[in-house]
């Protein structure tokens, strides 16, 4: 469904260069349970930018759903913009949830984006946020909603569009480990019941132990890419 | 679009444009204090463009008004070229046979009334004294039963009284008054010449001191019995004008059509309307719309209308309507800096969330449009302030108007109000700046956005 294929990324920043990528190569089947797991500065974001389509690679090829994304695009491009709006779904590090908007209203927008029926939008909406355990909290905003709560409102943001995909950078990075636990628990049984692909990196090992399939980054290049039983 | 009603359950995000605008919306409530100082901003920048406005327009009209009552009327019949050399006080272009025309007038039923105008130096004895003030002025001789209904001297004379036919009388200003030290029943002499160049010696008393709101007839107008004119300048019955009132509104909006048949019912002919007669020289530039005078072939007599002789005053206005559009220019970069910089710090304190809409495909035209819509919502709330406010202004300008007489006092130069300046409502120029503000608060909102979005999704959600 997605495949990642020799993927070179360079920074230059200045004089120093870093290489971020440095030919990485990775097939997500649909369904996958899938960790990019490495220390700080092996590339996890990188990798997840590229694939989410809001960064694009100095060289190598990347094909979502059969649509081959080339790199001379940019990431501006009108094709990336869609790509991203319909297909793929981002859980970010630090939520970013929009301040002014209820729970309902910041998943409700990324529908809204889809140009969706109102009635579609809500009965999608609300499922959703019933379904990420949000029930009767639909119109609190982000500050009245604990860290956990706030990134329960994000994942049910990056699932409400049935996506292809959707990608967790450190997802729990932000959470203690309990509420970072039930992130993942939660994350984990909507690919069970739904079968929503997530691709979620960390460098937490807990985290990791949920994974299907673990693939450890270092410098730049993928060390091991095991399938394995998830907890 | 209710703006704050987050705590509506019922009411859900609607799709497309209506999402931006709801978002848009809240983001306004989110930095209150900064949208309520731009918006003030706005709002005094668009009160005060208003009131000027008013004012304006005020001047204007009180303009208009002031050289009708006083000056010109809504029309006047002159000698061939006279209006050109009137600064002169020339005595040899002149209506020769004034009566043929005033009766042809009155049998139509159109209000004339002749003038003679010419220059002298009134020279006033206050009696017991030895000094002698004098002053060269103005002097009109006028019917004392026809001016009235061409003029409103009559009404203007505050002390004294206005005067009769044939009498060695003579209304003054208040203003020359004071300054000559002049009083009612002072005995004045006036120092001409004759309609052929001689000199003449005028003895009249002051019967009356007048005040118009007219500042440049009080500066330098006496005024006399028509007769004492005539006898005195032998003008053997010519006048240098017949000024004439017409029903109208607004001066300068009369047909001066009836006046052009009275004339020829009485075989008084004028030459056609455009300006395109048997003399080039006559073929004068005239402000605003062609065709406003007529010259006599024959008679050598043209009429002209409101708008050509005032052609300098409103020429004047123009003037002023440029240092208006200075100001305006002037509260525009106010508005336009305040907004951009509000709205610059919107964008960049908001990077990280716009970097994540854009993540989750939200296009540029998108992001774009929020932000025009949140820069137009503060310009439309200030702009809806400054309205209130304005409307305020107007009200009392129009109620009370200002009064300029303490600054005008040594000005020497040619306006046509008194002291009180009046404003004028308008509500379309009203509606216009409010709305002119919101817009251009939503097109200054473009040059942050237009930054931001230069800038790559990951660098955005890198922020903070
Ligand atoms: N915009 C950038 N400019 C320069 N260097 C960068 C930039 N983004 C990431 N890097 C570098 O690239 C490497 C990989 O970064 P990143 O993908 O963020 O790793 P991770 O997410 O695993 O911590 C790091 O060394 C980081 O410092
Ligand atoms: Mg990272």
């Amino acid at each position: 469904m997605i495949n990642v294929t020799d993927i070179h990324k360079e920074y230059i920043d200045g004089e120093t260069s870093v290489r971020a990528l440095r030919g990485v190569s990775l097939h997500i089947a649909k369904g996958e349970f899938l960790s990019i797991a490495g220390p700080s500065g092996s590339g996890k974001t990188t990798l997840l930018n590229v694939i989410g389509c809001i960064d694009t690679a100095d060289s190598g090829g990347l094909s979502i759903d059969g649509d081959r994304i080339n790199g001379a695009h940019g990431v501006s491009s009108r094709a990336l913009i869609e790509i991203r709006r319909a297909k793929i779904g981002f859980v970010f590090q630090s939520f970013n949830l929009i301040p002014v908007l209820t729970a309902y209203e910041n998943v409700a927008m990324a529908l809204s984006l889809l140009g969706l029926a109102e009635s579609e939008i809500r009965e999608r909406t609300t499922k959703i946020l019933t379904e990420v355990g949000l029930a009767g909290m639909e119109d609190r905003r982000p500050a009245k909603l604990s860290g956990g709560q706030q990134q329960r409102v994000a994942v049910a943001r990056a699932l409400v569009k049935d996506p292809l995909i959707v990608l967790a950078d450190e997802p729990t990075a932000n959470l203690d480990s309990e509420t970072g636990e039930a992130i993942l628990k939660l994350m984990k049984s909507i690919n069970q019941r739904i079968g929503t692909t997530f691709v979620f990196s960390t460098h937490d090992q807990m985290v990791m132990d949920y994974a299907d399939r673990l693939c450890r980054l270092h410098d730049g290049l993928i060390e091991s890419d095991e399938v394995r039983r998830s907890a | 679009m209710p703006v704050q009603d987050d705590l509506q359950p019922k009411r859900r995000p609607h799709a497309g444009p209506r999402m931006l605008i709801r978002l848009a919306a809240k983001n306004l409530t989110r930095y209150r204090r900064r949208t309520m100082i731009t918006a003030s901003a706005i709002a005094f920048g668009v009160a005060i463009f208003v009131a000027m406005a008013s004012l304006l327009e005020g001047l204007i009209a009180e303009g208009d008004r002031n050289l009708a009552n006083y000056e010109t009327g809504s029309a006047a019949l002159t000698g061939q070229g006279y209006w050109d050399e009137r600064e002169q006080y020339p005595l040899d272009i002149l209506i020769e046979d004034p009566a043929s025309i005033l009766d042809a007038l009155d049998a139509a039923d159109i209000a004339a009334a002749p003038r003679v105008g010419f220059r002298g130096e009134l020279i006033v004895h206050y009696d017991p004294y030895p000094e002698d003030g004098s002053a060269h002025l103005s002097m009109y001789g006028i019917n004392p039963e026809r001016d009235p209904r061409v003029f409103r001297i009559d009404e203007a004379v505050t002390e004294g009284r206005y005067l009769e036919a044939d009498e060695h009388g003579l209304l003054i200003s208040r203003w020359l008054a004071e300054r000559l030290g002049a009083e009612v029943g002072f005995p004045v002499t006036i120092t001409t010449r004759t309609r052929d160049g001689f000199h003449q010696i005028m003895d009249l008393d002051i019967v009356g001191i007048y005040e118009t709101p007219n500042p440049t007839v009080d500066r330098r107008t006496v005024f006399m019995p028509l007769e004492i004119a005539d006898s005195y300048l032998e003008m053997q019955g010519a006048v240098t004008a017949v000024h004439l009132a017409l029903p109208e509104a607004v001066p300068g909006t009369a047909d001066l059509e009836p006046v052009r048949a009275a004339l020829a019912q009485a075989g008084i002919t004028l030459e056609p309307a455009g300006g395109d007669g048997p003399d080039p020289d006559n073929n004068r530039d005239v402000p605003g719309e062609s065709g406003a005078q007529d010259h006599g072939a024959a008679t050598g007599v043209e009429l002209l209308s409101f708008d050509y002789m005032t052609a300098e005053f409103a020429a004047a206005m123009e003037l002023q309507e440029a240092a208006f559009g200075v100001i305006l220019f002037l509260l525009g970069v106010i508005a336009i800096v305040g907004i951009s910089n509000t709205m610059l710090m919107a964008v960049l304190e908001r990077e990280r969330e716009i970097g994540m809409m854009r993540a989750i495909g939200m296009r540029d035209g998108e992001i774009r449009s929020m932000f025009v819509l949140e820069a137009a919502g503060i310009g439309l709330l200030g702009g809806a302030i400054g309205l209130l406010i304005g409307a305020g202004l107007v009200g009392y300008l129009a109620t009370y108007g200002i009064d300029y007489s303490a600054m005008l006092e040594g000005v020497e130069m040619d306006f046509r109000f008194d002291g009180v300046v009046y404003g004028v409502w308008n509500p379309e120029t009203m509606l216009t700046t409010a709305i002119g503000a919101a817009a251009l608060a939503g097109v200054v909102a473009l040059i942050p956005v237009r930054r931001i979005l230069k800038r790559s999704v990951t660098e955005s959600l890198r922020q903070h």
